[in-house]
């Protein structure tokens, strides 16, 4: 039974991973992606997921985010336990809870600006007036007041992972997953998106999980959770960080 | 932004494709709404034919059904004027034509020819079947007819003669004797089927009756019914009128007796059935070609959408709304299509060839059956519903992080 989300009682992490496994079956072998990862994710934090290339990272953002399934471990949102969910309430609990920042950004190429960021607040059933003002005040936030009725194809790299980023905060979710949001982004605008991401964190209080190998994304971040063949090697409070 | 709006903008976004498949489906509609018009025409046309030559009913003598007749009026109705004007009494009869069936030798003096012939009541039988419209050259008959004759045009010519000249008929009476009487042309008829016009000829009763003295017997009573009669009932109702005055008669209704109606029927059937199959699998076809190619193209799209919370439900009805939206569109250009055939082809005033055996054509007049164009768009609609499904139902159950992973 989906519960609405303002259930989650205090007690209740955000999202609480243990003991999750992913192993990919390639041909007769299998590659163990992820392995007994256990992990928590509090409400507003800014958490860095790295690792070399093929540390898991990915798997990982996608078992958190319920985009795939662990085989083995459990995974618990606002306390409840996810691997009992069907396809639909999984969909849902994405929905509401969860919103998502692609490097390739991933915008729909057929809607602007505006109707991107509204999308999500359409599957949840939002009235077009409220979509489209919650929308204006979004790209507002990300700096994009300027380019509400652009399609996607019209604007830069930076542009077009802003309007994912206000995409994401749209039914005003509990955490971002973010896989690797700067690598098609020159490095200034990379800054630009990270520190924009850390504003949003903090005046929204919505917590942020990216996976990134990039060291100056890195030493944004406040917590650093590093992997190493898809177990976590070490995981840190970067407390020393400038603001 | 709804399934279906997203549907449509991505069917602009893609319109050459959209384009493309909507010409499909135009074709395709266009041919149902076209051929299915002609059909149904086709068929009206055969029945009113049909029942304008045989009636809707027909009375006859209950042994003339089995047996076949030695000499003429064999098996005729005796006392025909009572029994007329019994039947016409009914309140759903329109006309109650007798005929008599007779053959016999025409003769112009010097060559004789044999002939077919019919007897009638010229001013009912006119009224009834449009008999006056096969006239060719001079005029049909009038009144009771009078010694009047009408020749189908082969044997006017193979006679040589013309409206005005005299012709004398032989037959064979039915005690057995030959008898002859003179009549004189009044017209030429084409009764559109080449052998009968080379052997028709028609007269008033009273000729006839002299011919063959046999006063107040017919062959037959061909009934026609009223606009929106039930035959059944009035077949029912005229045969125990008929039998409760001591007439031993059969009634038999056109399609017992134009077998050949239901035999074409279902050729028709038969024909543009498979016709319609083989486009709607070319439908089909081109349809889950474009459906998976579209799907294909935005694999990575969709584990977007799915991953922003999208249940599989919803990325189907997308798919699907596309397919839909596509036959719409492509039925609304049929349609247009086949209105704009349709105006060619009357204007135009092009002329069928003949039917196997017939004299001429007849003028194509593609009349607008709204049936034809209602089936055309539940066929195309349903075609593209079925095309677009599973290639849909792929796209709804992708997994989402080979989805987001597609390049
Ligand atoms: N679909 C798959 N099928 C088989 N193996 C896979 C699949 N996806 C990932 N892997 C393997 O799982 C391991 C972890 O991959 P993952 O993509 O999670 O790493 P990553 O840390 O995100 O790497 P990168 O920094 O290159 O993005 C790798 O060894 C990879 O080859
Ligand atoms: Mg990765």
């Amino acid at each position: 039974m989906p519960l609405p989300s303002g259930s989650r009682t205090a007690a209740d992490p955000l999202l609480e991973a243990r003991g999750l496994t992913r192993t990919y079956t390639l041909g007769s072998g299998s590659v163990p992606a992820v392995r007994d990862v256990s992990l928590m994710i509090e409400e507003a934090e800014f958490v860095a997921l790295q690792g070399p290339s093929g540390s898991g990272k990915t798997t990982l953002l996608n078992l958190l985010g319920l985009l795939d399934r662990p085989d083995g471990g459990t995974l618990t949102v606002d306390g409840r336990e996810a691997s009992g969910l069907s396809e639909n309430e999984r969909a849902d609990l994405r929905r509401d809870r969860f919103g998502f920042v692609f490097q390739t950004f991933n915008l729909i190429p057929v809607l602007s600006a505006e109707e991107n960021v509204g999308y999500p607040m359409a599957l949840a059933g939002v009235p077009p007036d409220d979509r489209r003002s919650r929308s204006m005040e979004l790209l507002a936030a990300v700096g994009l007041e300027q380019k509400t009725s652009v399609r996607p194809d019209l604007l830069s790299g930076g542009q077009r992972q802003r309007v994912a980023i206000a995409r994401a905060l749209a039914n005003r979710p509990a955490v971002v997953f973010a896989d690797e949001p700067t690598a098609n982004l020159d490095s200034k605008t990379a800054e630009e998106i990270l520190d924009l991401m850390r504003g949003l964190c903090d005046s929204r209080r919505v917590a942020f999980l990216f996976a990134t190998h990039d060291p100056r994304v890195v030493n944004r971040a406040r917590r650093v959770v590093s992997l190493h063949d898809g177990r976590i090697e070490s995981d840190v409070l970067s407390t020393g960080t400038r603001t | 932004m709804s399934a279906l709006a997203l549907a449509w903008r991505n069917l602009i976004r893609q319109r050459r494709r959209t384009a493309l498949m909507g010409v499909v489906v135009a074709f395709g509609f266009a041919a149902f709404a076209l051929a299915g018009g002609f059909i149904a025409q086709s068929f009206e046309g055969l029945r009113e034919g049909t029942i304008r030559s045989v009636g809707q009913l027909q009375a006859v003598d209950r042994r003339a059904v089995s047996t076949s007749e030695e000499t003429t009026l064999e098996f005729g109705i005796a006392d025909a004027a009572r029994a007329r004007a019994l039947v016409a009494r009914d309140p759903e009869v329109s006309y109650v034509l007798p005929r008599i069936d007779f053959v016999g030798l025409a003769t112009n003096g010097t060559k004789s020819i044999p002939y077919l012939g019919v007897a009638v009541d010229p001013e009912p039988e006119a009224a009834a079947t449009g008999a006056r419209g096969l006239v060719t050259v001079g005029s049909y008959l009038s009144g009771d007819g009078g010694d009047g004759v009408l020749l189908g045009t082969g044997l006017a010519s193979a006679l040589h003669v013309r409206p005005g000249d005299r012709v004398t008929l032989m037959a064979t009476t039915p005690d057995g004797s030959l008898n002859a009487v003179d009549g004189v042309v009044r017209g030429l008829v084409d009764v559109r089927i080449k052998e009968l016009n080379d052997r028709y000829l028609a007269a008033g009763a009273g000729l006839v009756s002299r011919l063959l003295q046999s006063s107040g017997t017919v062959s037959k009573l061909v009934i026609f019914l009223k606009a929106g009669a039930d035959e059944n009932a009035a077949s029912r109702r005229i045969a125990s009128a008929l039998s409760g005055a001591g007439y031993s008669v059969v009634l038999r209704g056109w399609r017992q007796l134009a077998v050949f109606y239901e035999q074409v029927k279902l050729l028709y059937v038969g024909i543009f059935g498979f016709v319609g199959a083989v486009l709607v699998v070319i439908v089909i076809l081109s349809a889950a070609i474009v459906m998976t190619m579209a799907v294909t193209e935005r694999t990575r799209e969709i584990g977007t959408l799915r991953a922003l919370g999208t249940r599989p439900s919803g990325v189907l009805r997308m798919f699907l709304a596309e397919g839909v939206a596509i036959a719409l569109l492509g039925c609304v250009a049929g349609a247009l299509f086949a209105l704009l055939v349709r105006a060619l082809l009357n204007a135009w005033g092009f002329t069928l060839p003949p039917p196997p055996g017939g004299t001429h054509g007849d003028p194509i007049h593609v009349q607008l059956y709204p049936l034809a164009y209602a089936a055309g768009l539940v066929a195309m609609v349903a075609t593209m519903a079925i095309a677009s499904y599973f290639p849909a139902r792929r796209a709804a159950r992708l997994s989402i992080v080979e989805a987001l992973a597609h390049v």
